[in-house]
């Protein structure tokens, strides 16, 4: 773990310099609706701090309070002191010159964080501007500087592009490098690498930990991810619903949590408890040592697509076999081939060569009609339970529709058979006559999964079935899927980018990038011991938590270093 | 951990179709004025006691008062009266076109939509025809062809808007046909049809709605248009446009063009709001 | 330009020659269905006196006693070299007859034109500015309410106040300036709430993207925020809702000239429809849909130079931003 945080001796002992940032009695309400309760904390100068929570928790809204960007229709009340002046109750005349200035923010989703009509050389002159430089060549000079300083490779043709011609990575590192530019006491982080892959994901936060310390700047960092906050912050705030739960210095708040809800959250996080389903997963009974046939036999598939002219190879000669009752996890980041995977092996797509089969059955080259006796025992669970279900039907309609379909017994039998699905994934009877809109992105993911299980089906595939939800949400519904496979002998394909995650479900995986597979193997033998490069650096990306393999002290560095490669 | 996942979490929609409805008070006073406005056309004779045919010539060109709402023509018949008589003309023939325009630009949007391919390409055209002429030029030339009387302006009026039906019907079904929970009711064994019928068609038809009763707004202003021109029903029949355009040459009295023009606003302007706030809560 | 724009410029191209073309014969069958023989209600028709042989020589020279498919033949290939026929009325060339009265109405379009472009970035623009508390509900009510007036309504308001009872103008001389400008602003009004409601929305919409934020978190001010960030973006999906605009613009001036009692394309249209002059009917119907088509693919070539956004992929425009949808917005808020 390279990461370069300060964790100075001088951080283990109170300083007597006030706080550069204090924060008492914070609420914020949405049209009279109250989001954020009455929430404190302190961030002293150079230090950092992680604002904890998940959706719903009031972390963004509490970061947007701090700049005052907050949107129309919302109110902030309590003090936010910051240098020794209460923000707040500035007019927004006063308060205009310290955003950049003396206050930085880096947005979450750095696709939308740019102008997309303008380049992105003239909103970096926005930022330029504020070190109060009156010469534009200069400016000029600090931006590319500044782009080389947060490794860029090429800062001329940055600042000549538009922003829809880089990549998220690269974008963020620009948008990184704006609000460190005027050189601001504070740096305001709202879940910076959420929108980026697991390989950025820890590029960028070690860009920001290294400039924080370069620059001596005070960090605030919002994040869902509670190893990443304890990698890399000295103070953790777990917020939710918009209450403070626990608070204090991340080595304690994190080893030994106080709070129901900070246990919960650390017992849920996957790269925390690796080891957290081991029984639910391995139960004696249900090892399928060799001897038995696979349940699925991918043999050298590959799929090309054509776009714009120029052939990409999706999908390059992948194989893999599935034996009945396991897990096999297709772990790899966005491209890399894992989505198109699956679409052939559900018959979705025509493979160009290769084989396929489930269960002994052919699934290349056949019509619709005969795809259907394919899907009676092969579902799918999709990753985003907010698009995947019908919003015009009920609950009931929607558990009902594959048995209704594919004309399983008789109506009575059916009704009880939605009954059974749904007590399965431990969803209540009072839903049935709901409609998606009415119910939470768990409960919507659960619904799917019951879809999928009422055909009695032996093979379910996972397409990332819980990356839109929360992790407590997540926990839940892995626990769902193991205790069903458990009950059931079911086998799952789980397609996934998070690796914490899959060592924690799955039995075999294979590691793809770029439409190729790079490596597979058994989970532990992978986990331990990767082969590939690439594999290694997946590893290194998972957050572990824990900062005490870190130096104490770190020279400090004159500039950054550019041996970073471009994201 | 609980497996039983908590039941109150946004329990939104579960009390019926009105729980989730908050009416804002201008929707409110909208559907009052549309509930008025269908009531003049169904029954109008219970709203005024005056004829809108034979006028009292001792009591012509009056201004409003309490006895003549909106006053009293050259004829002297009471301008109110023959608002409210003419509304149901108004009213109805807004309704076909907007049949007209919902039924078959909704086919052809629904049929390109989801078959694509060649079907796709020739109705794609067909719209685009119907869209390049202006539309009110096409009320006209279609309402010339069938002949000038108030049912025919309604056609030609329907005529002119199936192209907007068509091409947000085909735009809808098209964003519905790619959705995701499409392709998992294919997983779940659903045959094309029946996934047309019971997936993409109440999806697709969800923005339609607003969509019809904005039309439904436009349609009376076609048909005014095209009744102030001459294009529909002649004298004495009172349609609001055929109301203005007779009062025009009465400009000295300009009530006689100011209640019907209030009247054929307020309704419009409720109808279009009507479809802002479906639009909203969709 | 690149190689993907010349192809997709050459397949729109292709796209409005077919459709000026499938329009020409739409409106060739609407008016070619009219109940009853338009020979014997027109050239029969006693009021025009016409003597029996006039009547044939008319006949012969219209081909109208030939084939329906030979007459559509003969129309269809006239028009394409420019002869858009006889008046069956006055027996003159159609062309004549339009261009005549076509300076009065490209007056008073462009001028409509001009006033609702006008109009609606005041209003549209004036939102961003206004207050809550200082009257911004008024700016965002303007296009609701101007959509729901029909135009001819606006007129006769303008000429009962200005006309009436200022004296400012009388219809009598309806070419004069003020005259003029009143039936521009007349014209222009409903066309205007079309623009000011897409505007308002798409600023709405900008205002509301991370980008916005993330500038105001470098110290951007509001003004400078609709200055230098929001006006462009916003204003840009604009070009291709004027272009759509210009069919309300002639269908509007049908009725604008009618009320301010002007001599143009309308009144042109007014006396054909109650003579039932059907060669100059489709000549005009079929001139509104090739203007209406030309603009548009103007602005459909224009677009993707001017926003960097939209990129041309195998020969279709593929827009990351929602600039197709307003365009689709636009149609949906449409005034006669």
């Amino acid at each position: 773990m390279a990461s370069q945080d300060r964790l100075t001796p001088t951080l283990l002992h109170p300083t007597t310099t006030a706080p550069l940032l204090k924060v008492r009695n914070l609420s914020v309400s949405y049209d009279r609706q109250e989001v954020v309760h009455d929430v404190g904390f302190e961030l002293g100068r150079g230090k950092s701090l992680a604002l904890i929570g998940e959706s719903g928790s009031g972390k963004s809204t509490i970061a947007r309070a701090l700049l005052r960007l907050l949107p129309g229709g919302a109110a902030a009340s309590g003090h936010v002191e910051f240098g020794g002046q209460d923000v707040l109750a500035l007019p927004e005349r006063r308060f205009r010159p310290l955003r950049g200035r003396a206050i930085g923010f880096v947005p979450q989703d750095p696709g939308n964080a740019l102008n997309p009509v303008r380049k992105i050389g003239v909103q970096a002159m926005e930022a330029a501007a504020l070190t109060g430089e009156t010469d534009a060549a200069i400016r000029k000079a600090l931006i590319l500087e500044t782009f080389a300083q947060v490794g860029l490779d090429n800062p001329q043709r940055v600042y000549d592009s538009y922003p829809h011609q880089l990549s998220g990575g690269m974008l963020q590192r620009v948008l990184i490098g704006l609000a460190v530019l005027p050189r601001p006491a504070l740096l305001v982080a709202d879940e910076p690498t959420s929108a980026l892959d697991v390989t950025i994901q820890k590029r960028i936060l070690d860009l920001l930990s290294r400039l924080q310390q370069d620059l001596d700047i005070s960090l605030l960092l919002i994040t869902h991810d509670l190893a990443i906050a304890a990698e890399r912050t000295d103070g953790l705030v777990v917020l939710k619903n918009g209450s403070v739960q626990e608070a204090g210095r991340t080595s304690a708040v994190f080893s030994s949590p106080a709070s129901a809800y900070a246990r919960k959250l650390h017992a849920d996080v996957p790269a925390l408890n690796p080891d957290r389903y081991v029984k639910l997963r391995d139960p004696s009974l249900h090892r399928h040592e060799g001897g038995q046939a696979p349940k699925i036999e991918v043999s050298a598939v590959t799929k090309t697509f054509a776009v714009d002219g120029k052939v990409l190879t999706a999908v390059d000669n992948v194989s893999f076999t599935v034996p009945a009752g396991t897990t096999h996890a297709l772990v790899g980041e966005s491209g890399s081939g894992k989505t198109t995977t699956i679409r052939l092996l559900l018959g979705l797509d025509e493979p160009d060569s290769g084989k396929i089969s489930v269960a002994g059955e052919r699934v290349s080259g056949r019509s619709q009609q005969s795809l259907r006796s394919v899907w009676r025992h092969l579902q799918l669970v999709y990753q985003n339970p907010f698009t995947s279900l019908d919003p015009t039907w009920t609950v009931e309609r929607l558990v009902r529709e594959p048995v209704d379909r594919f004309r399983i017994g008789t109506p009575l039998e059916r009704s009880e058979q939605v009954r059974e699905a749904l007590a399965n994934v431990g969803l209540g009877e009072h839903l049935l006559t709901r409609k998606p809109g009415a119910l939470s992105g768990g409960q919507r993911q659960r619904v799917a999964i019951a879809r999928s299980l009422v055909l009695k089906p032996d093979v379910i595939v996972l397409d990332e079935p819980t990356s839109a939800l929360d992790v407590s949400v997540q926990a839940d519904i892995v626990e769902v899927l193991l205790t069903l496979q458990a009950r059931l002998g079911l086998t799952y394909i789980f397609v996934s980018h998070d690796l914490a995650l899959v060592r924690q479900l799955a039995h075999t995986v294979s590691v793809m990038r770029r439409g190729s597979v790079v490596e597979q193997g058994s989970v532990a033998d992978i986990f331990e011991n990767p082969q590939h490069a690439y594999t290694a650096s997946l590893l290194e990306s998972i957050p572990s938590g824990i900062s005490a393999t870190r130096p104490l002290v770190q020279p400090k560095q004159r500039r950054v270093a550019r041996q970073e490669q471009i994201a | 951990m609980s497996f039983v996942s908590n039941a109150r979490s946004r329990s939104l929609g579960s009390g019926g179709l009105l729980a989730g409805f908050h009416v804002p008070a201008t929707v409110a006073l909208s559907l009052l004025i549309v509930a008025i406005v269908l009531a003049w056309s169904v029954l109008p004779g219970l709203f005024t006691s005056y004829s809108p045919v034979v006028g009292v010539p001792a009591d012509k060109l009056l201004g409003p008062s309490a006895l003549h709402w909106f006053g009293t023509d050259h004829l002297g018949r009471d301008v109110y009266a023959r608002v409210v008589y003419g509304t149901a003309s108004s009213v109805s023939s807004a309704l076909i076109a907007v049949v007209i325009g919902v039924v078959v630009g909704g086919l052809i949007g629904l049929i390109s939509g989801f078959l694509g391919g060649w079907v796709d390409v020739v109705f794609a055209r067909l719209v685009d025809v119907l869209l390049a002429i202006p539309k009110f030029l096409l009320a006209v030339i279609v309402v010339t062809a069938i002949g000038f009387e108030t049912i025919n302006a309604a056609i030609a009026t329907g005529v002119s808007a199936v192209a907007i039906f068509a091409r947000v019907t085909r735009a809808e079904v098209i964003k519905t046909r790619q959705a995701t929970f499409v392709e998992a009711a294919y997983l779940s064994g659903g045959s094309r049809w029946f996934i047309l019928w019971r997936h993409v068609l109440p999806n697709a038809s969800r923005s339609v709605l607003p969509l019809a009763v904005l039309q439904f707004g436009e349609s009376i202003l076609v048909i005014a248009s095209l009744a102030f021109l001459g294009y529909g029903d002649p004298p004495p029949a009172s349609d609001w446009g055929l109301l203005i355009s007779i009062g025009k040459d009465y400009l000295k009295w300009p009530w006689l063009v100011y209640a019907p023009a209030f009247v054929t606003i307020l309704t419009v302007l409720s109808v279009n709001r009507i479809s802002r706030w479906l639009r909203k809560t969709d | 330009m690149s190689n993907a724009y010349l192809t997709y410029a050459a397949k729109r191209l292709g796209q409005a020659v077919v459709v000026i073309l499938l329009a020409y014969i739409f409106t060739f069958v609407v008016v070619s269905i009219l109940p009853g023989d338009p020979v014997t209600s027109v050239l029969r028709n006693p009021q025009n006196g016409f003597t029996e042989e006039e009547i044939a020589e008319i006949i012969a020279a219209q081909g109208l006693d030939k084939p329906i498919i030979v007459q559509l033949w003969n129309a269809l290939s006239g028009f394409l070299t420019g002869d858009l026929g006889m008046s069956m009325r006055s027996n003159r060339p159609v062309s004549t007859l339009i261009a005549e009265v076509l300076p009065s109405t490209l007056i008073l379009a462009s001028a409509g034109l001009a006033v609702a472009l006008v109009l609606a970035m005041l209003v549209a623009y004036g939102t961003r500015f206004v207050p809550k508390k200082y009257g911004q509900g008024l700016l965002r009510g303007f296009p609701s309410l101007f959509l729901s007036v029909p135009n001819f309504v606006i007129g006769l308001m303008l000429i009962h106040i200005f006309g009436f009872q200022l004296g400012l103008f009388r219809v009598i001389n309806p070419d004069s300036f003020w005259a003029t400008l009143f039936a521009a602003i007349a014209l222009g009004i409903p066309v205007s709430a079309q623009i000011a409601e897409v505007l308002i929305a798409n600023l709405d919409r900008e205002a509301e993207q991370e980008y916005a934020a993330v500038a105001r978190s470098r110290g951007i001010g509001q003004a400078r925020l609709f200055a230098t960030h929001l006006l462009k973006p916003a204003s840009l999906p604009v070009v291709t809702v004027v272009a759509l605009t210009i069919g309300e613009l002639l269908g509007g001036s049908l009725i604008t000239e009618t009320v301010f009692g002007r001599t143009g394309i309308g009144s042109l249209v007014q006396r054909s429809v109650s003579t039932q002059d059907l060669p100059v009917l489709q000549a005009v119907v079929s001139l509104g849909a090739v203007v209406f088509v030309l603009v548009n693919l103007i602005a459909d070539l224009l677009y993707p130079l001017l926003d960097p956004r939209v990129k041309i992929i195998g020969g279709r425009k593929r827009s990351p931003t929602t600039a197709d949808e307003t365009a689709i917005g636009a149609t949906k808020a449409v005034t006669p």
